[in-house]
């Protein structure tokens, strides 16, 4: 029966491979849509989960956020180090972490923080940053340049590539982080000592300029290429010892006009509520995308039997029970609803793999092998859609004799 | 034996066709002559109930056939009779071996079709596509296609309308041979090769139409 049911396949190839592709296309769509939403949803809750505090200059509680967590965006500005000395006295917090940024290697954030910041992230080569001027690279960037420990990598001034080259003052590659799926994997650490060094020096070659400039270009040159100066940060991450300490944390500095203190889960939670419209747009995108699916699988595929009703009729004609017509036919949609359903998942799993880099360098690392069970639920509804129709359609014409049919 | 009692069949036009009482004894070839639009085709499709009667009755060793369920007739069609069709009724876009394999579907043993395609001398043709045959070769494959289940019933539909006389008498003794025991029933416009059957029946005088209202008359 396989075999025939083969045979007979071979024969109507065009329309088989047709009606293939229209479920192809139409399910990747849908479940690309699906699982990239939902993967940049978890992705944001999940980094957001590590911190319940983060203090910041003030300004915008959401830019706080991202920059801290995702490595995007601008910094706010700057707040002085010493904060960070006292929430460790503070015996309020387990942990306080400096954070800072605003150069880059090519378009990578450089991250000036401390090795805590790294805790629970394993490496896959090499040891942590221990002194200046040392660097842990994230994996992506990593396997993007093929950086190895040993290796010297050259920082520029800013966040976008272009910038001034802090040729002077290599970083060593001390060890490379292990992939995490997350904007770790696009971002180098290195000590906040580092950030101090490279700026003290840009610094020292920016004074005999800065005269030449009017007062407001310089002003607005400061604001754009925020660095932290010595002694200077541009955020504490901060894990509290528990509610009450959360609570006096949240009480003593949102008091404080200088600062911007935030809760990331609550601030990133808010911004999730912002998109959710985005969201419910894409899904139903997904809906309108299987409603179609479900027009254009159905349409071929009693187009594809009304074609086939002169042969069924003739099958029927010569003896071939309707048993064994159906299970033919079964056998064939099925085999082509199992092939649309296999192409429809690798394919939209290829195009994650694909724009996996491209969405990485803005912070969010797409996982291309995770499956949800959604997607299986689309699958299996694409495949229902490919067999039913054919189903239904040799079940009408049954207790109908052959020569009728012709 | 196969014995039809009142047979009549109406079209949609209204028309109809009333037939004789016949009897077909096992072990016996029959021709059936007649001209074109007589009802020949429409009788043979009565006899493999692929058409169902509006009255009257078809027995096959004592049991009415036309009582039977859909599926019965499918059963029975497939185990017992071959039935050649004038247009051939071959999945074109499959080969010839295709063709007389997808009775495998229904169980039936397709081990002897290289004999078979051999002494209807189409073998070569084998792995062919049947769209890419002659009316003659696709006639062959049909008539083994019928023939490969050695049916205790063979009714064939002008089996020799499409092949030259040497041939078409090949033919014929081809299917009075695999008729063996059984019931042959053919529909041929070529008086030459009547002679071969056992019986000849003039289906002008057997099958009686009814135009639209004579028919509504009788009904």
């Amino acid at each position: 029966m396989l075999k025939f049911a083969l045979k007979h396949m071979a024969t109507r190839r065009a329309k088989l491979i047709m009606t293939a592709l229209s479920v192809v296309i139409t399910a990747s769509v849908a479940l690309l849509a699906y699982n990239i939403s939902t993967q940049v949803s978890e992705g944001i809750v999940n980094t957001a989960a590590k911190y319940d505090i983060i203090i910041g200059p003030s300004g915008s509680a959401t830019q706080l956020a991202m920059n801290t967590m995702f490595f995007t965006d601008k910094p706010l500005g700057t707040i002085p180090y010493s904060l960070v000395e006292e929430l460790q006295n503070s015996g309020l917090v387990n942990d306080a972490i400096p954070f800072s940024m605003g150069d880059s290697y090519n378009a990578a954030p450089i991250v000036g923080t401390d090795a805590k910041l790294l805790e629970g992230k394993a490496l896959s080569s090499g040891e942590m940053f221990s002194e200046p001027l040392e660097a842990v690279v994230g994996y992506a960037v990593a396997r993007q340049y093929g950086l190895k420990p040993g290796n010297e990598i050259v920082t520029s001034h800013g966040l976008n590539q272009g910038g001034a080259a802090h040729a002077e003052h290599p970083l060593t590659v001390k060890g490379i982080l292990k992939r995490t799926d997350t904007a770790y994997d696009n971002a180098v650490f290195t000590p906040v000592s580092t950030i101090w060094v490279l700026h003290d020096h840009e610094d020292e070659h920016e004074e005999g300029d800065t005269h030449e400039h009017e007062e407001e270009e310089d002003h607005e040159e400061h604001v754009e290429h925020d660095h932290a100066h010595e002694g200077q940060i541009c955020a504490v991450l901060v894990r509290s010892t528990g509610f009450n300490a959360y609570s006096q944390l949240m009480n003593i500095y949102s008091g404080k006009s200088e600062y911007l203190i935030i809760n990331p889960n609550t601030v990133l939670r808010e911004v999730l509520d912002n998109v959710d419209l985005s969201r419910k747009i894409v899904y139903l995108l997904c809906v309108v995308i299987l409603v179609m699916n479900l027009f254009v699988v159905s349409v071929i595929a009693l187009l594809s039997l009304y074609d086939a009703r002169k042969e069924i009729a003739l099958m029927r004609l010569i003896g071939i029970s309707m048993g064994s017509i159906n299970r033919l036919y079964l056998i064939q949609n099925t085999l082509t609803g199992l092939v649309a359903m296999v192409l429809s998942l690798s394919f939209s799993h290829l195009c994650l793999m694909l724009i996996r880099d491209f969405v990485a360098s803005m912070g969010i690392v797409l996982n291309a092998a995770h499956i949800y069970p959604m997607e299986w639920a689309i699958l299996l509804v694409v495949f229902l859609l490919s067999v039913l129709p054919t189903v239904i359609a040799t079940q009408r014409m049954a207790g109908k004799d052959g020569m009728s049919q012709l | 034996m196969i014995t039809t009692k009142d047979l009549c069949m109406r079209f949609p036009d209204g028309s109809a066709i009333r037939y004789n009482d016949l009897c077909f004894e096992n072990g016996q070839s029959y021709a059936l002559l007649g001209a074109s639009g007589c009802g020949k085709s429409t009788f043979l499709n009565l006899l493999a109930g692929v058409l169902t009667p509006d009255s009257g009755t078809v027995e096959i060793d004592g049991q009415n056939a036309c009582t039977w369920s859909q599926r019965q007739k499918d059963d029975y069609r497939i185990r017992n009779i071959g039935y050649i069709f004038q247009d051939f009724k071959l999945l074109e876009d499959m080969t010839v071996a295709d063709n007389i394999n997808l009775l495998r579907l229904e169980g039936v043993d397709t081990s002897g079709i290289d004999g078979l395609l051999e002494r209807l001398g189409i073998l070569r043709l084998k792995k062919r596509r049947v769209r890419r045959l002659s009316g003659g070769e696709k006639q062959r494959v049909a008539i083994a296609r019928a023939l490969i289940k050695k049916p205790t019933l063979i009714l064939a539909d002008e089996p020799t309308g499409n092949l030259n006389y040497e041939t078409g008498e090949a033919v014929v003794a081809q299917l009075i041979e695999n008729a063996g025991s059984g019931t042959l029933i053919a529909v041929t416009h070529d008086d030459r090769l009547a002679p071969r059957f056992d019986h000849i029946l003039d289906m002008n005088e057997i099958a009686h139409f009814e135009a639209g209202k004579e028919a509504s008359e009788r009904a």
